[in-house]
């Protein structure tokens, strides 16, 4: 189930929102849990089953590593089989067909694919158990409650789209948690802001992509368009999706950690990546990059480090060669900044923004192509290769039809309107404006986003074409 | 207004959206068609344990895929919601179209591009399949004439992308060189068409209709009387534009000759040939005035002129476009016999021949499709 669906709006989501409201405290992470498998199974009733069993290894282990604490050997043993029973759900489902595609392609083999589909959210949540499992090994007590740690794993505000939620996170506010008129309002600006972000702008964007890929009218600036907009269509989609769960949670009293943070504005790889899909990063940093001994090792390992790291951010957004590509891209980009560029890049902001706002579109190209021939072709094209015109009469007709949302984008991905409005409410007489403008705003995204949901089934019948 | 009850005025008012909408969801009665998309709803999908438990590649079988289809279709004001939409789309985020609708000079049109050379190719194909089985060596009457649609004058003049008309003219003619080709494209403009739907006006095509018979050696037809239609005609691209266009108006072409024809159509469901009339009054008022023009999408229509003064026969292949003309074309025939092929088979065509009691020895035969359907005509059978 999307959160940009009617389904999840206005039966979903309404009727969770109901129960959840009215039910006593001691119940509500019940109710959560209810629903978070209910949404679950929306995608495959036996891949919540899957998630039942992630759950139920991640509680017993848990409970299984705070015990054998002291007995550094056993919780070791047990924390490592934890984590490699829940990664091994994840490798079968995600990574099998990709293992057998290369085997077969290395040593001319015949091994037949499986067919196997991909559950939903199965990266999100396998990262959140293994993190659970590994902070209880290094101290933090183990959830003895069995609906709070199964509500942590598999809440629906962040399952499918992240940010990765790690327990330490959210455990004080599984017991306990306050829910207010002035956190449920702050919630529904951000879930409506994020709906508006994938509605309004992604979800046009990509289909500006569509259009792009298909067209047989290629042209220098056509795959620049795609460029720029498959780096803006990817931003909008994940960090509004990460908005309307940091605004779901804030509604239902949690505190999710930030997951974007105007990455387009960064000067370098290196920023940039302090500010894409945070909740990842940290993961890998705390529980990949340091235990392999991060910076505090010889040079040439610390390179391996980050390889390391850079290759599995890379594999754990698909399986898939080009998204590995494209994790190793920014692992070389990061070790060339690490040891030379960055000095370069802080002293001309000009130039760290041109080289990163580039890094990021060549690299979108890549992560988002199908296979390597196409990265290639749409990369060669950008910088003329194919013989085809610098433009066309039809990539200007989408540069026209197309401009208000680019602006939107291009603004929406810097903080100028979220500083704006900071600025304007601090200021006692046009704070009250903006006071008054927000729930205008707010019910006019949420009626607009409802109307291109339900104009997003028009299929009219093909004979009333002609 | 203090941020307090900002906050508070936020969230009643969006548990009053949600909530509300939520209620009129599950209780607001639901439409048994969709007419601005001339369709019937996705229906609430049977609930059992089998539909339940359908994933992977069944999914789109599940009850969970076809409740979201239900959600859709059943939800409140579900026009008004598409309005606001279109709305939105073309005068807030400047969009120069709206589910490929687009406006220009008072026209609502459907982009149509580019060119796709593998659907020419494949109409090429079955008018030659046609030419080859059933009128090799019987006739050499044969004609192909195309029909531009509104995009041919609006597009590329208003800055839309468009396809390559003369291209597909010229790859047609040359793959169909059995046929003679009679241009009609200097004699449309867009006042021809309807503004709100994609096909012609009967009464501005009678100049096209004596090209077509004067092309193909016949006399050309008498002169008319225009009958206007008391009901306004909301065209196909008003219920996809989703905007409150103005209607058009339908107005049908009689004279003594047309009152005069005796026209057989196959029945909607046996295709056994039933009795009907040129223009059909019921479908007139009904939610596709067009249709009222031969009973609309029919795969065989014939009409017999009983006061001709010859006793030639025309075979006329057809698009919707030809629905309307064809009574003009009938005047100078003692029969015509209008065949679609998107709802027959062409190898069903000799089976037929009896059954509506047309010949195609000696008979002119026209070929007149739109671009529309020579550029989407994986639907030629």
């Amino acid at each position: 189930m999307l959160f940009s669906s009617i389904t999840y709006l206005f039966y979903f989501l309404a009727a969770f929102l109901i129960l959840y409201f009215a039910v006593p405290f001691k119940l509500k992470n019940a109710v959560l849990l209810l629903f978070s498998l209910l949404f679950y199974a929306w995608g495959g009733v036996k891949y919540a089953l899957l998630m039942v069993t992630a759950i139920l290894i991640g509680y017993v282990f848990g409970i299984l590593i705070e015990k054998f604490r002291e007995k550094k050997g056993i919780s070791l043993a047990l924390t490592w089989t934890a984590a490699g029973a829940i990664l091994a759900f994840m490798l079968y489902f995600k990574y099998t067909n990709f293992f057998i595609e290369n085997i077969n392609s290395i040593f001319g083999s015949n091994i037949s694919f499986l067919k196997i589909t991909l559950p939903v959210g199965i990266s999100f949540y396998t990262f959140q158990t293994i993190s659970y499992v590994i902070d209880i090994y290094r101290g933090v007590p183990a959830q003895k409650n069995i609906v709070n740690l199964a509500a942590y794993i598999s809440m629906f505000p962040q399952l499918i789209a992240g940010p990765i939620v790690r327990y330490v996170d959210v455990a004080a506010e599984l017991k306990h948690r306050e829910h207010t008129i002035d956190n449920a309002a702050m919630g529904i600006r951000r879930f409506m802001i994020g709906l508006g972000k994938k509605i309004l702008i992604a979800d046009r964007l990509s289909e500006l992509c569509d259009l792009l890929k298909t067209t047989d009218e290629k042209s220098v600036l056509l795959y620049w368009v795609y460029g720029i907009s498959v780096a803006l269509y990817i931003y909008f989609d994940f960090s509004g999706y990460s908005d309307m769960a940091i605004g779901l949670g804030k509604i239902l009293g949690f505190k999710f950690l930030e997951n974007f943070n105007y990455p387009y504005i960064s000067k370098s790889a290196t920023e940039f990546w302090r500010r894409w899909h945070m909740s990842l990063g940290s993961w890998f940093r705390d529980y990949v990059y340091i235990p392999l001994g991060g910076n505090r090792v010889s040079k040439w390992r610390h390179i391996f480090n980050i390889f390391v790291v850079w290759f599995l951010t890379g594999f754990w957004h698909g399986a898939a060669w080009n998204f590995i590509v494209w994790g190793l891209f920014f692992g070389v980009l990061l070790i060339i900044e690490k040891f030379w560029l960055y000095k370069y890049l802080n002293g001309s902001k000009i130039i760290g923004h041109i080289y990163t706002l580039l890094a990021a579109v060549l690299s979108f190209v890549v992560f988002n192509a199908t296979d390597f021939a196409e990265a290639f072709t749409y990369i060669g094209g950008m910088f003329g290769a194919g013989d085809i015109p610098l433009a066309t009469g039809e990539i200007l007709y989408h540069i026209r039809s197309y401009a208000v949302i680019f602006i939107m984008a291009f603004i929406g991905a810097t903080p100028i309107v979220r500083n704006t409005v900071v600025k304007l409410s601090s200021s006692e007489k046009l704070g009250k404006i903006v006071n008054i403008a927000e729930p205008i705003f707010l019910i006019a995204i949420f009626l607009i986003v409802a109307a291109y949901l339900v104009d997003g089934s028009f299929s009219p019948f093909l004979y009333f074409r002609f | 207004m203090n941020t307090r009850i900002k906050n508070i005025v936020v969230c009643v008012s969006m548990a009053v959206i949600l909530f509300s909408l939520t209620a009129l969801c599950i209780f607001m009665p639901k439409d048994d068609f969709l007419d601005a998309e001339r369709r019937p709803p996705a229906s609430f999908p049977e609930v059992s344990l089998e539909s339940i438990m359908k994933d992977g590649v069944e999914y789109n079988d599940s009850f969970m895929s076809k409740f979201e289809k239900y959600a859709i279709d059943a939800f409140p004001f579900r026009d008004e919601f598409r309005t606001l939409k279109a709305i939105f789309s073309n005068y807030i985020m400047l969009q120069k179209e709206n589910n490929g609708i687009y406006f220009a000079d008072g026209y609502a049109s459907k982009l149509d591009y580019p060119l796709k050379d593998e659907m020419v190719d494949h109409a090429a194909s079955r008018f030659d399949y046609i030419y080859k089985t059933y009128l090799e060596g019987k006739t050499d009457n044969i004609y192909l004439s195309i029909i531009p649609d509104k995009n041919y004058f609006l597009a590329e003049q208003n800055g839309y992308p468009s396809a390559d008309y003369e291209k597909m003219i010229a790859d047609l003619r040359e793959k169909t060189d059995f046929a003679d080709y009679i241009d009609i494209f200097p004699l449309l403009t867009i006042d021809d068409y309807y503004k709100t739907d994609t096909h012609w006006k009967q009464e501005n095509i009678e100049d096209v209709a004596n090209a077509l018979l004067s092309g193909m050696g016949s006399e050309i037809t008498g002169e008319h009387t225009v009958n206007t239609l008391d009901n306004p005609f909301h065209g196909v691209y008003y219920g996809q534009s989703a905007l409150p266009l103005p209607p058009d108006t339908i107005k049908y072409l009689t004279n003594e000759a047309i009152d005069s024809f005796k026209v057989t159509i196959a029945h909607p469901t046996t295709s056994k040939p039933i009795e009907s009339t040129v223009y059909n009054m019921d479908k007139a008022y009904g939610k596709d005035p067009y249709e009222m023009y031969l009973s609309g999408a029919t795969p065989y229509v014939v009409i017999e002129n009983p006061n001709a003064t010859t006793d030639k026969e025309l075979i006329l292949f057809r698009d919707s476009f030809g629905s309307s003309i064809a009574p003009l074309l009938a005047e100078s025939y003692a029969k015509i016999t209008v065949i679609d092929i998107r709802y027959v088979p062409s190898n069903y065509l000799g089976n037929m021949a009896s059954v509506f009691g047309y010949d195609f020895e000696n008979a002119d035969v026209l070929f007149l499709y739109s671009t529309l359907v020579l550029n989407s005509s994986k639907i030629l059978n």
